[in-house]
């Protein structure tokens, strides 16, 4: 892997409510290199967005951030506001799931696409303008110097989605961060979406961190895999290990749950019992172990040992945090 | 009495917009002239993006929207005109799941009184046995019947939806993207407990969703919907395997399969859906079809069996040929 330019070292994010101390990310690690896209999995709870708002520096001032976060070396975690603002929106952006709240309804498009050109760049506004207009144009809207003038609920919402991408992108970041950018949208949109996406990462050699529940889409655009489970490190490996070799129980269980519209219909989806527990609920052994099939073949350690990531023999940089020791599927 | 469930004939139902009064009146053409069939035991999937039709027609079908035109039949009995009281005992055989159980849950009344709510609504009371029959045929027990909505985890608020719907042993549970706000590994409990269901209550189902991969997993029969019409029918692996509409076609290829380094021959789409205040002439789609010529813009198509097989039905001029005669 080239040098990357992002690295997120024990990350560990817990807020203050009153009903406690929540951890809601509890001691991850990534890491992603230019022109490649790391996929953040997981389901509701586990951490995924919460992560990558702590990377941006955009959690509420009830959350404790620990860890380190180094773009380019530079570490993130602690710097001021003002110096996080120079950086947001320039070296690392970020795509919402909902870009309807993204926008700001009062003001046309191309002015806020501008917007976030001229915060971090001191040029005319006529520039700036013209700069925003070139950034639609790029990112598929026809007739974008038109366009430019309409205001965010004259586009519908795969084009909305265009235009937080536009915007995105008008500084060209070293990252971008994409939170469920596709959720939102009609399959025959998303894949338009992803597709743009692909393009522009190509182009401009965007580091990119997908977060997404959807594997589907994770198959398609990813090269390296995290797994997250109850704000931890399930698995990590590239997006074959995963799909092809998957270490932890309980990303086999996902691969097992998830509908195909591809092949015949199984019998019965493979579930999963019960539901994702709620952030700090488990605070001993392995988070998963309570829903997990094969806890019975490894015993008390389940409970009273916390699994850490461990590399899996012979498959390079994939890692599990599994007491089992085995794949899965070869038990 | 036939086995035909529900049977709708040429349903519409346009939702008529306010606008200043000396504008033209318009209106959303939701549903534009369906024809649907469900039978007993079968389940009909119907899918579409967003806009498509799908959720109104299915609350078209369950009596809770007037269409427009056409005809609502449910167990033999034409209801498009009942009101009120007179529907009380249709509302028996055809009940509905919907999307959000957090939004169709009163958070103030316990999962008793949810549960027997159908029951009085028919005048009936309902003893404790009952409910936590119904508890049970969810997967969920007695203790739960005190508790209140926001004790529950999502997929076991949707359990819940799920028996106040079978309350009043429906033949046909019309389900309105009943697993879309939940996560995968509940997703695929809620999913096999449909199929459990279906198969120990003799059920039959419309499940409107727009997870393609959802539908195929419990339908027997897909309706492919665009613009409020049904553009392809038919036997579920006829139609994922060999769908004959293209706009079914690019929709099906638009949906990710979870296969690193497989590449799919992807037929993407341009544009968005067209608005129903003012669709286009002729075909629906043919405004973003690959295949469209001068003749698709005038006279909407009718559904028509495709490869000889009068279960598989489209809509199209020019449908993709039978799948021995694709080139490989």
């Amino acid at each position: 892997m080239a040098e990357p330019v992002l690295e997120v070292h024990d990350l560990h994010v817990t807020f203050s409510t009153e009903g406690g101390l929540v951890p809601a990310v509890d001691g991850i690690d990534f890491a992603v290199a230019p022109g490649e896209t790391l996929a953040i999995v997981g389901e509701s709870g586990s951490g995924k967005s919460v992560s990558s708002a702590a990377v941006m520096g955009l959690l509420p001032s009830n959350a404790d951030v620990t860890g380190e976060v180094l773009l380019d070396g530079r570490e993130l975690i602690g710097l001021p506001n003002d110096e996080l603002r120079k950086i947001r929106g320039n070296d690392i952006a970020m795509v919402f799931q909902d870009a309807l709240s993204a926008l700001n309804p009062y003001y046309s498009v191309g002015w806020q696409v501008a917007e976030a050109y001229r915060l971090h760049h001191d040029v005319s506004k006529k520039k700036a303008h013209q700069r925003a207009i070139e950034m639609l144009d790029k990112v598929g809207i026809p007739d974008a110097a038109r366009r430019a003038d309409g205001y965010p609920h004259e586009f519908s919402g795969g084009m909305r989605q265009r235009v937080v991408i536009a915007m995105a992108l008008v500084n060209d970041p070293r990252v971008l961060i994409a939170d469920e950018p596709t959720t939102a949208l009609d399959v025959t949109v998303q894949a338009q979406i992803m597709q743009l996406l692909e393009d522009v990462q190509a182009e401009f050699g965007t580091a990119m961190v997908l977060i997404s529940h959807d594997l589907g889409v994770v198959a398609e655009v990813a090269d390296d895999v995290l797994v997250m489970y109850a704000g931890r490190a399930a698995e990590r490996g590239t997006v074959r290990d995963l799909f092809y070799r998957a270490a932890h129980p309980y990303s086999l269980g996902l691969l097992g749950a998830m509908p195909r519209v591809d092949v015949p219909p199984k019998l019965r989806l493979t579930t999963i019992p019960g539901s994702p527990p709620t952030p700090g609920s488990i605070t001993t052994g392995c988070a998963f172990q309570p829903r997990c099939a094969y806890t019975d073949r490894v015993g008390e350690r389940c409970i009273t040992e916390r699994p850490e990531l461990t590399p899996r023999p012979g498959e390079g940089d994939h890692e599990a945090a599994c007491h089992l020791g085995r794949r899965p599927s070869d038990v | 009495m036939s086995d035909e469930l529900l049977n709708l004939k040429d349903v519409k139902k346009y939702f008529g917009l306010r606008g200043a009064p000396w504008r033209k009146a318009q209106s959303v053409r939701a549903v534009d002239g369906v024809n649907l069939v469900v039978r007993k035991g079968e389940t009909v999937g119907l899918v579409g993006e967003s806009g498509s039709g799908k959720s109104t027609l299915a609350r078209v079908a369950t009596r809770l929207l007037d269409p427009t035109q056409g005809r609502v039949e449910i167990g033999g009995t034409d209801v498009t005109r009942l009101r009120g009281r007179r529907l009380r005992p249709i509302r028996r055989q055809i009940q509905m799941v919907f999307q959000d159980p957090q939004a169709s849950l009163n958070p103030r009344q316990s999962v008793g009184t949810i549960l027997s709510t159908p029951y009085r609504a028919q005048g009936i009371r309902p003893t404790r046995a009952q409910l936590v029959e119904l508890l049970e045929q969810v997967g969920l027990a007695e203790q739960h019947l005190e508790r209140y909505p926001h004790e529950f985890s999502g997929g076991q608020r949707q359990r819940i939806g799920i028996a106040r719907a079978l309350a009043m042993k429906p033949g046909l549970l019309v389900c309105d993207e009943p697993v879309s706000a939940l996560d995968v590994s509940v997703q695929a409990q809620v999913l096999n407990l449909l199929a459990d269901l279906r198969d120990e209550l003799g059920l039959s189902y419309v499940l409107v969703a727009h997870d393609l991969a959802v539908v195929r997993q419990v339908a027997d029969r897909i309706a492919v919907m665009y613009l409020g019409t049904i553009v392809e029918e038919g036997p579920a692996a006829q139609v994922y395997e060999a769908p004959a509409h293209p706009y079914t076609k690019a929709l099906l290829s638009a949906v990710p399969v979870p296969e690193p380094g497989v590449s799919r021959d992807r037929i993407v789409l341009t544009g968005d859906v067209p608005t129903p205040i003012n669709p286009p002439s002729g075909c629906p789609f043919r405004t973003r079809c690959y295949k469209a010529e001068d003749v698709c813009a005038t006279e909407r198509p009718v559904l028509e069996p495709v490869q000889g097989s009068t279960e598989h039905r489209a809509a199209c001029y020019f449908p993709e040929p039978p799948t021995s005669e694709r080139k490989q």
